[in-house]
Formats: structure tokens, sequence, C-alpha cells
């Protein structure tokens, strides 16, 4: 037990190193970040968090926040709207099943930047480019897969004779699938909501490609922030740039850590 | 409440025909079962019914009206499912209620007739709870109370009992009894169970391979069996068949010692049937077949022996539980004339039995 | 039975009239640029070229080694990967049936952006400020130059392989786990031994498992961008260019749009086809182990 315990200490270690030296780093004075790249601080300082969320020209943190926070969302909730009812007609009435349903999954394994290029055209021509609107309707594609993945499970694992029930009781089409199925498959909208707001969240390509000052999400412009740097990285303030910009994925995955672990696994069963 | 009228109605799921051909009229207030072995197509007859299957062929009337082509929200019926398809999202209220909200009946109606349920159903203090924290057979109310809180115009009952144990299973069923006397209410209850079709039913469907076999009051069935099949899979343990003749003197049974006069002993029989209860275990000379005895079972209220004829047949018999009995000791069997029931070759039962 | 099309062609129609805007339009669009000579100017004014955009990508030796460091990345990472992650998986369920919290600890690195982990990386491993060539020096008195021609190859395997290991750990957990504690206990019950009953009894089950998550991992592997783009670009002398990377500079670094969208169809024909061998292979796996 010992020695696991070891191993799992240095796997988490290496894993984690990255994260781990640049939250250290975060915390270092900007005259220590030089001086003492090791993993210990001599002078914890908040200066570099200060500095981040004071807005200024260079680096409007907030705005940035802003711009993903509204892409994740659109691109979390949206691909859920849409599957839904779709879900439901596939699994009890095989709609789509020999065509949409393959294709929907097989999104997921096209590099993203196929997408990417031929959009960019489209959203320069219908006003979408540099919008968080086009921002998420985008990464609404992204996360389709999995969440067509994920909804059709559920309502294949709801008893077909609960459906009969609600018929029976009275309930027409609309009644059924609001008051019956959808509560039914909420573990499952919870897990897709809680990848597909991390995943966008995460997203960089189509933020690189379809966004340049007004939509520019926290991946990018912490970039941004790293490339324009001027003679020379503020490497404390960057490092606060990056933690601030990964935490609120963090915070979401980690309280829901096992709802990685549905959808990990959703997504891999049907390859 | 109405009455339920079925016209050739039939069933195919491609080239299986589960449903043949049923034409059959439940009477307001009656309490009809369909019986049957598995794959009988009982349950489907029941969907077809309901709504959740379409026919192929022939009408479903519901109180005169034809109900052929409507959904199962259109046709004003409730439904006790097998594994009770209660809605684990909701309490026992609400679940009970949603019928009711479903057809935007006004609150405080919805509370009343909810209570009245409840009441009916001993479910009172259970309404807060979640279906998954009710015991098997406080789920089997709530399904109940569920289907009766409608006021349907007739109640489908799809195995209810087949998910409890035995001796809730006995308890339900007389529950489920006392609860149709006291609403009166036109039901239709599908089962595999012979005991729960001898004692719960006005009327008995057996069905066999999607066809109607016989049907008639419990009484009808048991004592008056319309061929082998029905005359076997109704009564426990079932009725011994032995291979028999007409002959000049009367019946004799295949190795038998003697025989016996009875109206019916004329050409087409073929075999003879007996229930175990009416037979008696007699000297080895003394019954109507000699046999040995394979095996005793001591119930407490009776003894099972089971008997082997020189022809090898065997016939179940009930004896007196004080009766003793060693393997292989030679008896005969012997039951009363108007005990038997004689049947063709083909099964079918002679006329004049 | 025709309202209950109707109600089908209802119940659809989000999803379809979504993906249909989304990628059915730009689609259409791709293959007409991809045929066509276009700039940001003429955006609205392609001219008609022919295969001349195919004939240059399939001429462009840059876009056969991309084609090459893609493949080969995806191969390694996804070896990597899983390799790292059944152990892990393995060795440390005991003690991660009784602490879940552990899985949270180590899967800390897929949530975080790849691109964000890239620039994590050009931290870690920056020569003055970076606590890796920190400690090397310190406990080795060398450290080697990460992002060199010689070494970048391997550096960011290695970023993608730490980044990535958690997600065929937590597949390899759940294959684990699901596998019957009863056929474990037979095995021991008969006298098989913990090496034998793993590479007997235990691998065998979760052969399906591996499949996939190599499937999956390579998958991803072959398209990366995010955390190479960030950390190096396009690495020196075009080191780390993946074919992601290849179409990503073609399009707004050269403006070559219709050579960009023609890599593009070129890279979703190739997915597309490796996507469909990869699958027969999973599925012959599954099959093969029943």
């Amino acid at each position: 037990m010992a020695l696991r315990w070891a191993v799992f200490g240095l796997a988490a270690l290496l894993l984690n190193f990255p994260v781990i030296a640049t939250a250290v780093t975060a915390f270092k004075a900007p005259g220590e970040v030089t001086r003492n790249p090791s993993l210990w601080i001599e002078e914890p300082t908040l200066a570099n968090f200060a500095a981040v969320l004071t807005a200024s020209d260079r680096l409007n943190i907030y705005h940035h926040l802003g711009n993903s926070l509204v892409a994740a969302l659109i691109g979390a909730v949206l691909p859920l709207v849409v599957a839904f009812p779709l879900a439901w007609a596939m699994v009890r009435r095989g709609v789509g099943r020999g065509v949409l349903f393959p294709v929907v999954v097989n999104l997921r394994a096209l590099p993203l930047i196929i997408f990417a290029i031929p959009l960019y055209m489209m959203y320069a021509a219908a006003g979408l480019l540099d919008t968080r609107l086009g921002l998420g309707l985008v990464l609404a594609v992204v996360n389709l897969p999995l969440a067509v993945l994920l909804l059709v499970n559920a309502v294949g694992d709801i008893p077909a004779e609960l459906e009969e029930a609600a018929r029976m009781d009275g309930a027409r089409l609309p009644r059924l699938l609001l008051r019956v199925v959808l509560p039914l498959c909420r573990p499952a909208f919870v897990t897709a909501f809680v990848f597909g707001f991390i995943t966008a969240w995460n997203e960089f390509l189509f933020g690189l490609i379809l966004t340049t000052r007004e939509a520019v999400p926290v991946t990018v412009g912490a970039s941004f922030f790293f490339a324009t740097a001027g003679g020379g990285v503020q490497w404390g303030m960057a490092a606060a740039v990056m933690v601030v910009a990964a935490l609120p994925p963090l915070v979401l995955g980690l309280v829901m850590y096992r709802r990685i672990t549905g959808s990990v696994m959703a997504g891999a069963v049907k390859g | 409440m109405a009455e339920i009228r079925l016209e050739g109605l039939s069933k195919a799921f491609g080239a299986h025909r589960v449903v043949r051909d049923v034409s059959l009229t439940v009477a307001d207030g009656e309490f009809c079962v369909f019986v049957g072995p598995s794959g009988c197509g009982k349950s489907t007859l029941l969907r077809l019914i309901a709504g959740l299957e379409t026919a192929s062929a022939g009408r479903i009337l519901i109180g005169g009206e034809d109900v052929t082509d409507r959904e199962p929200y259109d046709r004003h019926l409730s439904m006790v499912f097998q594994s009770y398809a209660l809605y684990p999202h909701m309490s026992v209220r609400d679940n009970i209620a949603f019928a009711l909200r479903t057809a935007r009946m006004p609150e405080r109606e919805v509370a009343r007739r909810v209570a009245e349920a409840a009441r009916i159903l001993r479910l009172e203090g259970l309404l807060e709870r979640r279906p998954a924290q009710l015991s098997g057979g406080q789920r089997q109310r709530v399904a109940i109370g569920r289907a009766i809180v409608r006021e349907p115009k007739a109640f489908l009952f799809d195995e209810p009992l087949s998910n409890l144990d035995a001796a809730l299973r006995a308890d339900t069923r007389v529950e489920i009894a006392a609860l149709h006397r006291t609403l009166g209410a036109t039901t239709i209850y599908v089962t595999h169970d012979q005991v729960e079709a001898m004692t719960l039913a006005d009327r008995i469907v057996v069905l066999r391979e999607g066809r109607m076999v016989q049907t008639g009051t419990p009484r009808d069935l048991y004592e008056r069996p319309g061929d082998v099949f029905v005359a076997q899979f109704l009564g426990s343990p079932r009725m011994n068949l032995v291979p028999a003749a007409a002959e000049a003197e009367g019946v004799r049974l295949a190795g038998g010692a003697r025989a016996f006069a009875a109206p019916w002993a004329r050409g087409p029989l073929a075999q003879v049937g007996v229930r175990p209860e009416q037979c008696r275990i007699v000297a080895p000379d003394a019954g109507l077949v000699a046999g040995l005895v394979r095996a005793s079972e001591y119930h407490g209220s009776a003894l099972h022996v089971v008997v082997e004829t020189a022809g090898g047949d065997r016939l179940s018999v009930l004896a007196p539980p004080d009766l003793s009995l060693r393997e292989g000791e030679a008896v005969g069997v012997d039951f009363a004339p108007e005990a038997a029931h004689p049947f063709a070759a083909d099964g079918t039962r002679l006329q004049g039995g | 039975m025709r309202s209950r099309a109707f109600e089908n062609a209802v119940l659809a129609s989000p999803l379809v009239l979504f993906l249909l805007a989304i990628l059915g339009f730009p689609a259409l669009l791709s293959l007409v640029y991809a045929v066509s000579e276009t700039t940001f100017r003429t955006l609205t004014a392609p001219r008609f070229v022919g295969g001349a955009n195919f004939a240059a990508v399939w001429a462009d030796g840059a876009f056969w080694r991309a084609a090459w460091f893609s493949l080969r990345f995806g191969a390694i990472t996804a070896v990597l990967q899983c390799a790292l992650g059944l152990f892990l998986a393995v060795y440390l369920y005991p003690l991660i049936r009784r602490h879940g919290w552990m899985v949270a600890v180590l899967i800390v690195p897929m949530i975080v952006a790849p691109a964000m982990m890239g620039l994590m990386y050009r931290l870690v491993l920056h020569e003055f400020v970076g606590p890796v060539p920190h400690y090397l020096y310190l406990w080795f008195g060398w450290s080697p130059a990460f992002l060199s021609p010689a070494n970048v190859f391997a550096t960011v395997v290695a970023a993608e392989t730490l980044q990535w290991t958690p997600f065929a750990f937590l597949l390899f957990l759940a294959a684990y786990g699901a596998i019957p504690q009863d056929l474990r206990e037979a095995a021991m019950v008969d006298g098989t031994r913990p090496w034998r009953l793993f590479w007997r009894i235990e691998l065998p089950l979760m052969m399906p498992t591996v499949f996939v998550a190599l499937f999956v991992r390579f998958i991803d592997g072959f398209r990366v961008f995010d955390n190479i783009y960030t950390l190096v670009g396009a690495g020196p002398g075009g080191a780390t260019t993946s074919l992601s990377i290849y179409i990503f500079e073609t399009f707004l670094r050269r403006a070559e749009i219709g050579k960009a969208m023609a890599a593009a169809v070129l890279l979703f024909l190739a997915s597309t086809l490796l996507f469909v061998a990869a699958r027969a292979l999973v599925l012959r796996g599954r099959e093969g182990r029943g």
C-alpha cells in the first residue's frame, strides 16, 4: 500500500506539474520570479492577481472571461436543446438511426480546423465574425456528439413501460417529453452540460480564427498576453492570468469529477 | 364504466401472428381474466385494448364507441403494469395526481381525489415519499391508486402480482378482489397464474397461440374444460390424463382392471381426464387401474401420491395426509365415474361428458 | 400514421436544421473555395481554378511533413498514454476504490485547456524562470534545450502524453472495475498469482477498452493544435507543424485560402479513412473478445 501511495503521489505531481508550477509562480513577486525558479515561494504576494484583476488597456480579463462564459454557456446548452427531442425520437422510433446518428457521433473524430476555415467565410458573410453568439454556435457543434450520445443512452435507459404508463395517464407527446422523459434524463443533462461547458471554455482554435477583438475568449486572450508582452514576458502576471483562466472549468470539473468520468465512458462506448 | 367489445381482433409482428381473430365482449362491471402460458398473446391483447399496440385487423369498441385508431390517451382506460411503472422522479402524491393534472382538473378536485384514493389503498402516510422509498407491496398499491383515481372506463392489469413474493401476492389478490367489489369497474386482468385467474375472475378467457380457446366462469372451466389444454392448465396438481377406450361393457382405462359405465362411452373416446383430488388410493385390485407408488410428497393438508401404471402412465392422487405408503408399493387408483372427463384423440371434450 | 411522421420531423428538425446551418453550408463553401483562387480581398469573388489547389497541396513537401508529423504524434502519444493510463488504473485501483477523491486529483490536467497547458509549459520549461531546468541543473548539473529542433518533438509528445493520460486512465479504471469480482476470486482460488491474473484474465477482458482508448487518443493526437501552437507554434524549422497547424498557417499567415481549403478537404478524407479503418479494428477487437 505504501508503494501504491508513492506511485500515486509521483503520478499526481508529474501530471499536474505545469499546473502546480504555474500556480506557484503566480504568487511570486516580479523580482523573485527570475531569481528563484524553484517551487518554493520566498515572499508570497497577491500582487500579480491584483494586477490581472485590475482591468487595463493591455488586458481586460473581465472582458475575456465574459466572452468565454457566454460562448461556453451557448456551447453547452444549445446541443442539449436540439439533441433532446431527436434523442427521444431516435430511441423510441428509430428516427435518424441509420444516417444522422453515425454522422453526428463521428463529428467528434474530425480535426476542428476543417470546419474553422469555411466557418470563417460564412461568418464573415453573416456578420457573426468576432461575436459571442458566433463563437457559441460553433462550440455547440463541438459538443453536439457527446450530447446526442449521452441523451440517447439516457432515454434508452428509461423503461418503456414508464412512458406507456404516462400515455395511459393521458399524456400527449409534449407533456410526456417535458414531465416524464426530461426529468428522468436529468443526470445525463448535467453530465453533458458539465463536460460541454469545460470543453467549450477550453476551446482555442475557433477563438483564434473566428474572433479578433470583441469576442476573444480567455484562452486566446491569455496567449495574446504572452505574445504581446514587449521586452520579455512578465511571468508572474502571465501565470496569474492562466490561473484565473483555468479556474472556472477546474472548479466545475473538480466539484463534478464523477460526471467527467461518466462522459468519458459514454464517449468511448460508441467509439 | 363501460362495456368492452373486441371484434375479430388480430395482431401480427411481421410474419409472426401474436393475436388471431379474437372476438369477445366484456360486460360493464365484469372482472375478466386473460390467462394462458407465456407467449400466448394475452399481454399483446391487453396492449391492443390499451392502445399501446395498433391492431392489424378487427375493431375495439369501448362503451359502444369505436376506438381502434385512437391513441391511448383518448381511450380513457387505466392500466397497472407489471413493473408498476411509477414515475421515479415524482412523489407518491404526484404519481397519483399526474393523470388528473394532465386532464387539467382543478387542483382542489385533484387533492380530494388523491386523498380518497390514498384512503382506499391505505397510502395516507406515504404520499410525500418517492417510489424508491417504498416496499414492493406499497408500490403496487400506488400503481393501483394511480389507476383508480381517474375513474376510467375500465381497468387493465398486466400481471400486476408477478413481482411480489408469495405471501404478499395472496394478500394483494384479496385486496384487488375487494376493490373490484367496491368500485364495480369493468376490469381486464392478464396473468399466467391459474390461481389468480380462478380466484379473481367473473369470467376467464383462456388463450393459446393467440387464439381464444375457451371462455366461461371459473367453475365452468374447471368442471367442464373444453379440451385437454384447458383441463390441464387450470388446477394444481394438474389433471391426470389416461388413455382409455370405449368397450361393450363401458370405459376401460389403459391397463385397467375393470370397465365403468358412462353415457359418453362410445367410439371417438381416446383419453379420460380426472383431477387428483377426485382420485382415491385403494387396494391393488379394487381400483379402476393398478400401479406402483413412485413418489409420495407430504404437503401437510394432503399427501401427493404419484402412481405409475403398468403401461407407464403416471397419475397424481391427493390422498389423506395420514395415509402411509412405501415407494414401489402396489396400489389401485379409483374414482367415481362422474368425476371423469372424456376427451377425443384431438384433445377436445366429448359431447355428453 | 401521417401525424406520427410529422411528429418525428418536428422532433428531428432542431438538430438537423442546426447542423445544416452551421456545417452543411460551410461544407459547400469549402468545396467551392477548394477549387478556386481567393485572397482575403476577393473573398466574395472566388476564381475557378479546378484542381490547381489540390495539386499545389499535393506537391507541397510541408504538407507531407505535417501529415507525417500528425501520424507519428498521434500514434506515439496514444501508445504512451494508454500504457501509462493502464498501469495507473490497475495499480492504483485498490486505493481508489476506497478513496474516490484520488481520481479528481489525477484528472486535473484534462480539465485545463490544452492551450493553457501549452503556455504553462512555456513557463515551466523556460531556461531562466522554469522550475524544470532549475531542478535538473540543481540535481544533475545539466538540462536539455527542450525546444531545440532535436528535442522539440519529444517535448511536445511528453506534454501531450502527460495531459491526456488521465483520459485513458479513466477508461481503464472503469473497465477494470467492471470485471466481475467473482472471476478474480475464482482464478485466485484456482491458484492464479497476481501477475498471471493480470495477463491471462484481466487484460484480455479489458482488451476492447484498450482498443477504444488507443483509437480515441490517436484521433485526438492526430488532430492536435492548441497545446503545440501555444508552446512552440510551428516549431523550429516547422518541426512541430501538425496538419491542423499547417492548414491554419496556410490560411491565416499565408492567406492561401484555396490551398488551405484543399488541404482541409484532403484532411477530411484522410480522417474519415483513418476513422473507418480504426473503427473496424476496434470492432474486430470487441468481437474477438466477445
